[in-house]
């Protein structure tokens, strides 16, 4: 469910694009003492006095991937998932409280395409991927969590496809007997056996609410692994899903353990909430927050 | 059928953890029934504790027993007075059992060559030592074999050493695996090792390299860390010593080095994934590094491979200050991603680390390029986040091949460069 007064995300090809609102006829302002350093270092945050080109980069790359969760979040379909594929322009803009705002453009493909071939270049003609376009803009609260998007993005998957394949998830997910006996997807090996790729896929689109609204300026998420699953059945055929994920923080290479609840039922809005246990630590970063989140307040009947 | 009788010794063994030493098989050849009722009167005689494998049955027919250690010469004396023929079929039970241990294990790790070594799987600390003392058996002349030092918990550190000769060469030193988690660095490490010893004399590249350079490579860079990996916590990344007056455990390796140490990029809380240490090389990891390449003194590439994020990477970290040699180090890594992305066209980004990553003090390369190793590289191998430290055993080789072209290249600059 897009937040209200938004337009909806555009369905077809180079859909309309939100009207770019500028600050200031200036565009690109020097990032003095906002460095690209990791937060929670706990050492000042003295500029390292960074070029204004790789400071823009990162922060393009941050608001890419707060734009791509949130639009994962909000598109509620675990067959239609994307990652970032490239950043094509951005521009950013900081006001005095340190606050950020990016406007970008950027390119996303599947996230279940596997993206490497396993045979040599020299014998595989690369077919012209066609990826998705979005545009975005992304503002960055000063370090504080929840960064609010606007998000569009051209289709990618068409949509009796998309819908399909969300139903066969669904399917299966109904069918899975719990509590499962595996204890990590995937292994230590890096291996998701097939039957439960459709708990990885649903998982992420539920971690995908949660590495949203903890993306920051400086901090960015992925999903590392699911160490525990749980599912109840609902009187109302949703899928009732409950397990437990380590994010990986990139900056501070942290692994946070996240116990996610979500309730999905394809083509309707995804319900999430979540608790992450957050690093003990004598210099807490400021502006981290701490504890339970509840789905945004259009959401609140969960 | 001698198999058999010490497989079920051997379970009997490791089931109730006895010690076969000194203990001896004995057979027995009993020429008519009055020897073979002397033999069974020794059965008789429980405090001898002789453990008959095959009993006494009639004669001409070999009588098997197993005679502890302290009965050894008791039943020699008793058989010989009663003029009872026997030999001694295994001298000490024990060293059998150990013999057979190890090639159970080889036979298990299916490690009898490093052409029937799996390079598509992830494999333990043991499995990974295994497999250097074979391929340094199998490549006396190219291979050897060195000790820097031990881990915190008391492993041993080894560093392959591939040399054609010479005495003190240049050299290039590669190491992986030094955050334990990132365990497609040290399966890429072992597959390097084997191609090392495939191309000498078949890679115009690597065979010129190696006619005038040698090549240094620590494969288990912190092999505390990679134990806990499989048998605790596979997410695990530091080294594991413990720090007075914490109850958490470890430091970073790669900011536990004396270049910008203690300046913004590390951690000083021990609980945190990037704490630095208490004082910089307070690791032996590093520790052991820092004596062996000082030691050395001409090392002329350093090169450290992590995961994941596809990058590579040159100095510095702990400071936005340029590198007086940026631009050529910036060519050198242009080259070896071009390199690396002619395999399988996975894409690189290269540069600094302050400026493609995130500042990051007291790492690795900051240090061995302030030792003047002018080409130190850090690489961040594959994926960029998918599945990040968890990559699929199927993508190790891949990965390790296109790294590969990687590595000659910046080999290969650092031979046609000398400094």
């Amino acid at each position: 469910m897009p937040p209200r007064g938004q337009p909806p995300p555009a369905s077809g090809p180079g859909g309309p694009r939100p009207a770019v609102l500028l600050l200031a006829p200036l565009l690109l302002l020097a990032l003095q003492g906002v460095a690209a350093a990791p937060a929670g270092a706990g050492g000042t945050e003295d500029s390292p006095g960074l070029q204004d080109a790789e400071l823009q980069r990162g922060l393009l790359q941050q608001a890419a991937r707060a734009a791509l969760h949130f639009f994962n979040f909000r598109a509620g379909s675990p067959s239609a998932l994307r990652v970032l594929a490239a950043v094509l322009e951005g521009r950013a803009t900081v006001n005095p409280k340190k606050e950020c705002q990016v406007d970008l453009v950027f390119t996303t493909d599947h996230y279940n395409r596997e993206p490497f071939c396993l045979i040599p270049k020299s014998l595989f003609q690369d077919g012209e991927e066609r990826l998705g376009k979005c545009s975005a803009r992304v503002f960055f609260r000063n370090q504080k969590p929840r960064p609010a998007v606007n998000v569009t993005c051209t289709r990618l998957i068409e949509k009796n496809k998309r819908q399909q394949e969300d139903y066969l998830l669904y399917t299966h997910m109904k069918q899975l007997k719990t509590p499962l006996d595996v204890v990590s997807i995937p292994d230590s090996h890096g291996h998701i056996d097939p039957s439960l790729r459709p708990i990885w896929d649903l998982a992420f689109l539920g971690s995908s609410y949660v590495m949203w609204e903890k993306t920051t300026q400086f901090l960015h998420y992925y999903m590392a692994q699911i160490s525990s699953v749980n599912q109840w059945k609902t009187n109302d055929d949703a899928v009732d899903f409950d397990y437990t994920v380590l994010l990986h923080e990139f900056s501070t290479q942290e692994i946070i353990p996240c116990r996610i609840h979500l309730v999905w039922y394809p083509g309707k809005p995804l319900k999430v909430k979540y608790h992450c246990q957050e690093l003990q630590t004598p210099e807490e970063a400021s502006g981290t927050e701490e504890g339970s989140a509840v789905a945004p307040t259009e959401l609140n009947n969960f | 059928m001698r198999r058999v009788l010490i497989f079920s010794v051997l379970l009997g063994a490791v089931l109730g953890k006895e010690d076969f030493t000194g203990h001896q098989v004995l057979r027995i050849s009993a020429t008519d029934e009055a020897q073979v009722q002397k033999v069974k009167e020794l059965e008789d005689l429980e405090h001898l504790q002789l453990d008959f494998w095959r009993g006494p049955a009639q004669p001409g027919f070999p009588i098997d027993i197993r005679v502890p250690f302290p009965s050894t010469q008791a039943v020699k004396i008793f058989l010989e007075a009663h003029g009872i023929g026997y030999t001694t079929m295994i001298e000490d039970v024990q060293a059998l059992l150990d013999e057979e241990q190890e090639q159970m294990f080889a036979f298990r790790t299916g490690a009898r060559s490093t052409d029937t070594f799996n390079y598509a799987t992830y494999h333990t600390l043991e499995e990974i030592y295994g497999f250097m003392d074979i391929l340094v058996a199998e490549h006396p002349q190219l291979v050897s074999k060195l000790q820097i030092g031990n881990s915190y918990e008391g492993r041993p550190i080894y560093v392959l050493k591939f040399s054609t000769g010479g005495n003190s060469r240049p050299a290039i030193w590669i190491d992986t695996g030094i955050h334990s988690r990132e365990w497609v660095t040290q399966a890429s490490g072992v597959w390097f090792a084997k191609r090392i010893t495939q191309d000498y004399g078949q890679d115009s590249t690597l065979t010129a390299i190696l006619d005038s350079m040698d090549i240094f490579l620590e494969i288990v860079t912190n092999p505390d860390g990679f134990a806990f990996t499989h048998n605790k916590n596979r997410m695990w990344r530091k080294t594991r010593s413990l720090t007075e007056g914490s109850s958490c455990v470890g430091a970073d390796p790669n900011r536990n080095w004396d270049a910008g140490f203690g300046m913004p990029g590390a951690s000083s809380n021990p609980c945190t994934e990037t704490y630095r240490g208490k004082f910089a090389n307070s690791e032996v990891e590093v520790k052991s590094i820092v004596d062996f390449v000082k030691n050395h003194g001409n090392i002329k590439a350093f090169i450290s491979i992590h995961s994941y994020s596809q990058l590579l990477l040159y100095p510095y970290g702990y400071k936005a200050e340029v590198a007086p040699d940026q631009a050529e180090l910036d060519q050198v890594a242009k080259s070896a991603v071009t390199a690396l992305s002619s395999l399988y066209g996975t894409k690189f980004q290269y540069g600094s680390i302050i400026k493609t990553i995130y500042q990051a003090s007291g790492n690795t390369i900051d240090w061995s390029y302030s030792q003047g190793i002018k080409y130190s590289f850090t690489f961040e191998l594959r994926d960029t986040g998918r599945y990040g430290f968890l990559l699929p055993a199927s993508q190790i080789v891949p990965t390790a091949h296109e790294t590969w072209l990687a590595l000659r290249a910046i080999m290969q600059h650092t031979l046609n460069h000398p400094y």
